[in-house]
């Protein structure tokens, strides 16, 4: 197990500057989701401390160790990729023991810990089938037993559940949360999706553009977004952003109100319903506020048809105020 | 397209289909019997489409006049040695072109596809030369290195391979790197073992390449225990260069049958084999 | 890692590099050369003759002969392969019952030896052979096929179509199959009458495999070589000497190796132009590929 530091690393390539500089700890025995839209640099920045991306400039740390020149072999890291990556002509057992193979691992050695990992995963039915008869799901598995067999210091996944369906991956993330609290290894996790790390990370590292936006716990992002960026990224359905002056500010002022922070209630902005989405328990309303789009969540049923004029009022202490040049929190 | 067809469409598909097979079966038919039937036979009217009396002394005078056995052996081995060396040497440069990312490999990789628009004819009389020079003039050497290391079939086979590996998920690669394997391990262990199919298809098609060539070996070869099949086939002649027919066609019908056999078993392989290479061409 | 990186790339291309410079550049540089040079073997002259070779090829009165020659057994090849390919394709690719060994019979003749597969066919079409004797049962006198100027070339190009016309009869199956099944559905229900859809759909999505097929038969077709070795020698006359043959001729039988060389140049020019233009061609007819 090991810590991991990235510190003011760059990549470029030829003259496309893709990381522009990034810093960030990552704690011995933590679970870091890697987060952002697709192109911010998030799956670059974790292949580099993979080793599958040359440095530009800048140092990672692994345990100590700076491991810019390290082969990814030399770096004791486990990978899980998106597709999987198993090899397909070879059986799940031998996907799995085939790293410890080529470390000079004894027969027996591998053994034990091939059936050690199928046993946590609940493999041992499907070892000597091959890649190609097994479900999505399965492959998943699979994929992480062979990262697990190895007990490396630091576990790299790069967007791991993406290619499985909704259902799915709700297992799969509360597997993956299960492996790191039984493992207690340090876990460093790519994904898009902003639920996936909410719910998983211990810390979420929020990218944009080839940089760190902010770095900080679920509870943190949601309730202090550092900027403009976080705030949008965060949260679903996203935060709403209202002028300044529509909500009694200055004009250099951006407001945030994310939708489950409204209530109908007098004084407030005054809606033009245009629709109206109900979620069963929860109803999700879309109005039109002087040209600008308000979404608004409530947790009960509303009765508003399009057309309605609704007035929201923001929940006392639930604004976020944002300078609307630069998009930092103020 | 492909709907329900009425029962009269049918038969006459299968009439249309019938005719059509007639140029494509019959010249096989026509030269494995005409094998076989006496001398007098062969030419006799109305043709005899079915022997009734055999004549196997053609088939001794295969051997008889000409090393055959030794000329047979000679288009198999050097055949075998072109599939296999071919199989390395292209595997090999197809996979640096397709994953290893080197200084001036595009400018190489055209270099190497200059060699699929140079028919072996236009260099023949240049490497004949060499070949002189080099001592190897009635030997096998220009038959097995050339097509191999330089000619169209190595090099169209390396494009072919090529497009394999650029089609494999670089992901399995990375893993493999991960997992602590260097480059020629990740080719053998994990790149190799994937190609099978691309590998199917050079194989038969270097293989049928080899088994043809007809110019090279008649160029380099002058003694005829260093003959190949195809280039004997046509050495048995009469006094006046005549053919002598049902030595000709016993002596085709030994070269061809076995590869048919093969190709009757294997025929999904040959078909989507050679489908795959003339395609990614 | 760069370095090892580019090292073992250097090494995994070494063969084939090594075999390009030796067989095919060193060559190619030396049939220039040669070009250059009176060469006679038997006489045992070379000496350097500067552009006579070219002054020759220009003024030989044998070349307008051998390019017509070269010309119409690759035009007729082409078009009667490629139709005849892409007919077989269509015929195999129907919902019928055994139609898999009419698909293998169509492709046997392409894995049979090249020269016993022409042997046979040169046997067929002896003045007294197999193909004159089921005409004379229908009362037809045959001509002497191989030994008739008009039909020689006919006949050449016949033996090469059934050799290997399957390869792109399976090319054009699998473009074919490849062609989605819903466009077809779309266009039935848009009323679009059987050959409407073949024309509409079928061809234009089937085009980069048609110029595909079209270069790689060209490019094969100007390689014909031992078909004319063995079924004509080039004759009658001069009728089936193409490029090819008459370069074997003039630098193994006239032992003429300077003026063969200089043949060579021109069936390089000649394959390097085509190839050229085929890959123009199919940057801007071909809008299909993905």
């Amino acid at each position: 197990m090991a810590a991991v530091a990235i510190r003011n690393v760059v990549k470029r390539y030829g003259a496309n500057t893709v990381i522009h500089g990034v810093s960030a700890e990552i704690a011995d025995g933590e679970f870091v989701v890697l987060v952002g839209p697709s192109g911010c640099g998030k799956s670059t920045l974790l292949r580099m401390i993979a080793g599958l991306e040359p440095i530009t400039e800048g140092e990672i740390e692994i345990g100590g160790r700076v491991v810019n020149e390290l082969e990814p072999k030399d770096r004791d890291i486990a990978m899980v990729f998106q597709n999987y990556a198993l090899y397909p002509h070879m059986t799940v057992e031998k996907n799995m023991g085939f790293s410890l193979e080529h470390r000079g691992a004894s027969k027996a050695e591998i053994a034990g810990r091939v059936h050690w990992a199928a046993d946590i995963l609940g493999l041992g039915a499907l070892l000597q089938r091959r890649p190609g008869q097994l479900s999505g799901g399965q492959r998943q598995r699979v994929a992480m037993g062979r990262a697990i067999v190895r007990n490396p210091q630091v576990f790299l996944f790069d967007e791991p559940l993406s290619n499985l369906d909704a259902k799915l991956r709700v297992v799969m993330r509360g597997e993956i949360k299960g492996l790191h609290q039984r493992l207690g290894t340090t876990m460093v996790y790519v994904t898009h999706d902003q639920i996936e790390a909410m719910t998983m990370a211990d810390k979420i590292v929020v990218m944009n553009a080839g940089r760190i936006e902010q770095i900080g716990t679920a509870t943190e992002l949601y309730d202090r977004p550092a900027n403009l960026f976080v705030a949008g990224f965060i949260g679903s359905p996203a935060m709403n952003f209202i002028p300044g002056p529509a909500m009694g500010q200055g004009a250099g002022i951006t407001v945030g109100v994310r939708p489950e922070h409204f209530e109908i209630a007098d004084g407030g902005l005054a809606g033009r319903v245009r629709l109206v989405e109900p979620l069963g328990s929860d109803t999700q309303i879309t109005c039109d506020v002087d040209g600008i789009e308000i979404v608004a969540m409530f947790h009960r049923r509303v009765a508003a048809t399009p057309g309605d004029t609704l007035s929201l009022r923001p929940l006392a202490g639930e604004t976020h105020r944002f300078e609307a040049s630069t998009g930092v929190r103020l | 397209m492909r709907t329900e067809l009425s029962p009269r469409l049918k038969l006459a598909l299968y009439g249309l289909l019938c005719v059509l097979a007639i140029p494509f079966v019959f010249p096989t038919w026509w030269m494995v019997t005409s094998s076989v039937k006496p001398i007098s036979q062969i030419f006799a009217f109305p043709p005899e489409l079915i022997p009734h009396t055999f004549d196997w002394s053609s088939y001794a005078d295969v051997f008889r006049l000409q090393p055959f056995a030794q000329q047979y052996w000679n288009s198999c081995y050097i055949a075998a040695i072109v599939t296999v060396g071919t199989m390395a040497v292209s595997s090999l440069a197809g996979y640096a072109f397709a994953r290893i990312r080197f200084p001036g490999s595009n400018l190489l990789f055209l270099v190497v596809l200059l060699g699929l628009l140079m028919p072996t004819e236009v260099t023949i009389v240049p490497l004949f030369q060499m070949s002189l020079k080099a001592g190897m003039v009635n030997t096998h050497w220009p038959l097995i290195l050339v097509p191999m290391l330089g000619g169209m079939p190595s090099v169209f086979s390396t494009f072919v391979m090529r497009q394999f590996f650029i089609a494999l998920p670089v992901e399995l690669e990375e893993a493999a790197r991960v997992d602590g394997l260097g480059r020629f391990k990740i080719f053998w262990t994990i790149a190799l073992p994937l190609a099978r199919p691309a590998l199917a298809a050079v194989a038969i098609f270097t293989f049928l390449q080899s088994w043809n060539l007809y110019l090279e070996p008649i160029v380099y070869l002058t003694s005829p225990e260093k003959y190949t099949l195809p280039q004997a086939l046509t050495q048995y002649v009469d006094v006046y260069q005549g053919p002598m027919w049902n030595i000709q066609l016993a002596a085709a019908t030994l070269t061809a049958l076995p590869v048919l056999v093969v190709f009757i078993f294997a025929q999904r392989q040959f078909i989507e084999g050679l489908a795959h290479t003339g395609l990614k061409g | 890692m760069a370095r090892r990186e580019s090292l073992a790339g250097y090494l995994f291309i070494a063969p084939q590099l090594i075999g390009i410079v030796v067989f095919v550049l060193i060559p190619l540089g030396l049939v220039v050369y040669y070009s250059l040079h009176e060469w006679n073997v038997l006489a045992g002259t070379f000496k350097f003759v500067g552009p006579a070779n070219y002054e020759k090829l220009a003024s030989d009165p044998s070349l307008p002969e051998v390019l017509l020659a070269s010309g119409l057994f690759s035009a007729g090849l082409v078009v009667f392969n490629l139709s005849l390919a892409l007919l077989l394709a269509i015929l195999v690719n129907q919902k019928l019952r055994g139609i898999a060994v009419f698909r293998t019979l169509f492709f046997s003749p392409v894995v049979v030896s090249l020269v016993a597969w022409t042997i046979v066919w040169g046997f067929l079409l002896q003045a007294n052979g197999g193909i004159n004797g089921i005409l004379a049962m229908f009362g037809i006198t045959g001509p002497n096929w191989l030994r008739t100027p008009a039909t020689a070339m006919i006949a050449v190009i016949t033996v090469q179509v059934f050799k290997n016309v399957g390869l792109n009869m399976v090319l054009f199956l699998a473009a074919l199959q490849g062609v989605p099944r819903e466009l077809y559905e779309a266009a039935r229900v848009d009323g679009a009458s059987r050959f409407k859809q073949f024309r509409r759909i079928t061809v234009p999505l089937i085009s980069p495999t048609i110029l595909l097929t079209m270069i790689i038969t060209i490019v094969g077709s100007l390689q014909v070589f031992a078909q004319i070795a063995v079924l004509t020698q080039g004759g009658p006359g001069m009728s089936t000497t193409v490029l090819v043959y008459y370069l074997y001729q003039q630098a193994f039988q006239f032992h003429r190796f300077g003026y063969g060389s200089t043949l060579a140049i021109l069936l390089f020019v000649i394959v390097a132009v085509l190839t050229f233009v085929q890959w123009q061609m199919r940057r801007k007819l071909v809008f299909y590929e993905n």
